[in-house]
């Protein structure tokens, strides 16, 4: 019932236009019945019910054929123009309550909802459910399309859906207007259906998010909840639903900013996942010395913890926060409008030597910026960028670093969704030191050059079909015969294994696994030795040759004429 | 008392009563039906279907569809008497009792809708 909706509305609204047509025909045609006319003689005729509706109907119709069957007496003329007058009207009526209803608002999202929970329902694969459409979940969803993962997308404002679909990314997506915050919506969008994988809703108002969460954990509890939470109350509350992912940009960062001070090439590493960098990106190689940090907010505080954690020499100014003992007594306060020379200066920006602008207002960040570069040239700039809509702008001031936001939250959402795997290995490699990370850097660019590219291989009948029929006939296959040459059997190709994740373990770096069917495996690698992986993987005598030696036509024949 | 509820309620037994009215009399003799008899209960019956459009709920449901059932046995009614009177050369007792059966059948389905909506009203009063 619910889905034909729109067929009630419609016939709702027919009602009065219906009632006022038969009324106005009924009237139309008893009188001309009623009233005496006369046939060609002269003698007296009453016209029929048949001859009445006859005449009624095109007269209303306003054809108009003429006077049946015999011509009207004047008392009947009087009634046809009574007649002409009402059911004219009466059709005037009708047809304009018609075209109202089709250009109707809410008979058109009825029809709208109609044809996207249809969608959603013939929907047979993993899909997502995006909630509300802005900066980020526009990229979001062009990642996952392009990685082939369908999403349905719920706004409540109908012209920023309207913009959605003047983009190509919107091709064939399930769009629908409607409040995400109401269980109906949510059930409506699939968050019932066993292929929904994931709801995002990065609401700016973080009740919403938590709201989302705690429905869609009653609804469907499998399903996970992709969601923004900054403040401390939210997020717990949240992450008590069990099926939330909670991405705290500011923790995000925070926990980079802690990297960077002790582990900078783990970053960089990073950022290559990430595609925003080649791996001679050192730009987030923090120098030593004092840190001027403006703005002491969510973000301010979880710098401070972290700067507190390795012992720096550090300076927080902020206008509007009230300092605790402690940071008066050790002196690393200022409470000062930061976009100031003379206070950049009290807090000894002269021999600073990085600054972090990371108020919440973007037009001071950049103020503040400018400032501290005329003063001090040689300050590394970390600037917080709050929206992408100023990005040209903080680009042009020279900050070293920038912490965006909502890039932040683009890049983690979409990887995780759309590439789990690099995912994971970026949350392993995370806890890793300096020493790890470098090796690995220089590794990879010794083998690999300065930008490999990075494969996926799943142990499965369809995309490794050699290695998997071998492991079903016991054959035990190390992860070593993966690297081998195709060229020469006995040496390697430059492949380099990242990363192996099979049900709940997880391999950094393995060395000669034994394969098994399910596995999943983060190869960095260059355009030959992806071939030569894939070959392996799924070719039958490849896999052979890298083996055992054998020849591949040789080992053919051989098993054919055994 | 609300007037929705009167005027519905006014539509659907006069339905039938109009109805019964050109029923009831000879079967097979034309001179005991009126045709204005049977003009009034198809336009009344059509009234009452438009009135119950556009009802949701359960009960609305049913008596939509016996007063659809209504009118379409009043309208082939109307349409065998114009075809017999028309085409085949007028009114025969035979044709009239085709007539007459087709109105008693839309009788038939005018008494399920009033003792449908009689029902539904005890019902409410309880």
């Amino acid at each position: 019932m619910e889905s034909s909706n729109a067929f009630w509305i419609i016939l709702q609204r027919l009602r009065t236009p219906l009632i006022v047509l038969i009324v106005t025909y009924a009237i139309a045609i008893l009188g001309m019945v009623i009233i005496p006319g006369a046939d060609g003689n002269g003698n007296p005729y009453h016209l029929t019910f048949f001859d009445a509706f006859y005449f009624v109907s095109y007269t209303a119709s306003t054809i108009g054929f003429g006077e049946t069957p015999y011509d009207f007496t004047y008392p009947q003329r009087l009634w046809v123009m009574v007649v002409i007058y009402i059911t004219v009207i009466g059709w005037f009526y009708t047809i304009g309550a018609l075209v109202a209803i089709i250009t109707d608002k809410t008979l058109n999202q009825e029809l709208l909802k109609g044809k996207f929970v249809r969608q959603v329902q013939k929907l047979n694969r993993e899909f997502v459910i995006i909630l509300g459409y802005n900066y980020v979940h526009a990229e979001v969803i062009k990642k996952l399309t392009k990685a082939d993962i369908d999403v349905v997308v719920i706004e409540q404002d109908e012209e920023k859906l309207n913009l959605f679909q003047l983009d190509e990314s919107s091709m064939g997506v399930p769009v629908m207007v409607a409040d995400a915050l109401l269980t109906s919506t949510l059930k409506e969008a699939g968050v019932g259906s066993p292929y929904c994988r994931a709801v995002v809703s990065h609401f700016y108002k973080e009740e919403k998010n938590l709201r989302i969460t705690i429905l869609t954990r009653f609804i469907n509890p499998t399903v996970k909840v992709i969601t923004k939470a900054t403040y401390e109350d939210t997020m717990t509350s949240i992450l008590d639903t069990d099926v939330a992912k909670i991405e705290n940009p500011f923790e995000i960062f925070a926990k980079r900013f802690d990297i960077a001070i002790t582990a900078p090439h783990i970053l960089t590493l990073e950022n290559w996942i990430y595609k925003n960098a080649d791996l001679t990106d050192e730009a987030s190689l923090l120098p030593n010395g004092r840190y001027i940090i403006c703005g002491y907010g969510r973000l301010g505080k979880l710098l401070q913890e972290k700067l507190d954690k390795h012992g720096m020499d550090y300076m927080i100014i902020d206008e509007h926060v009230i300092p605790s003992q402690t940071m008066i007594e050790n002196e690393t306060f200022i409470r000062a409008n930061a976009d100031n020379k003379d206070v950049l200066l009290e807090a000894g920006i002269e021999s600073a030597s990085v600054l972090v602008a990371g108020t919440q207002n973007d037009i001071d960040n950049i103020s503040i910026l400018v400032t501290a570069k005329k003063i001090n040239p040689d300050l590394y700039l970390i600037a917080r960028a709050n929206t992408m809509k100023e990005f040209t702008i903080f680009e042009e001031t020279g900050a070293n670093w920038l912490f965006m936001i909502e890039k932040i939250l683009i890049n983690k959402t979409s990887l995780q969704l759309s590439q789990p795997l690099k995912h994971a290995f970026l949350k392993k490699i995370l806890y890793k030191d300096e020493n790890w990370g470098t090796s690995l850097v220089n590794l990879l660019k010794a083998q690999l050059g300065v930008n490999p590219q990075l494969l996926h291989l799943t142990i499965n009948e369809e995309k490794a079909y050699a290695i998997y029929s071998a492991i079903k006939e016991n054959e035990s296959i190390p992860l070593n015969v993966l690297l081998k040459s195709l060229e020469d059997w006995e040496s390697y190709h430059k492949a380099i294994p990242l990363f192996l994740k099979r049900n709940g373990e997880e391999f950094l770096l393995p060395s000669n696994e034994i394969l098994e069917i399910g596995d999943q495996i983060l190869f960095a690698c260059n355009k030959e030795s992806r071939e030569e992986i894939e070959l392996i993987a799924s070719n039958i005598y490849d896999l052979q040759y890298v083996r055992t030696g054998e020849d591949k036509e040789n080992w053919l024949l051989s098993k054919i004429f055994k | 008392m609300s007037l929705q509820k009167v005027i519905s309620g006014f539509f659907i037994i006069l339905a039938m009563t109009l109805n019964f009215g050109f029923f009831y009399g000879d079967m097979g003799n034309p001179a005991m039906h009126s045709t204005y008899e049977l003009f009034g209960a198809l336009v009344i019956s059509l009234i009452a279907t438009a009135l119950k459009i556009g009802d949701k709920t359960q009960i609305g449901s049913v008596l939509l569809a016996t007063s659809l059932v209504a009118d379409i046995q009043l309208i082939i009614a109307v349409i065998v008497w114009a075809v017999v009177e028309y085409s085949l050369g007028g009114m025969t007792s035979s044709h009239m009792a085709t007539v007459i059966s087709f109105s008693g059948g839309a009788l038939l389905a005018n008494i399920t809708s009033v003792v449908l909506y009689i029902g539904e009203t005890l019902k409410s009063k309880r």
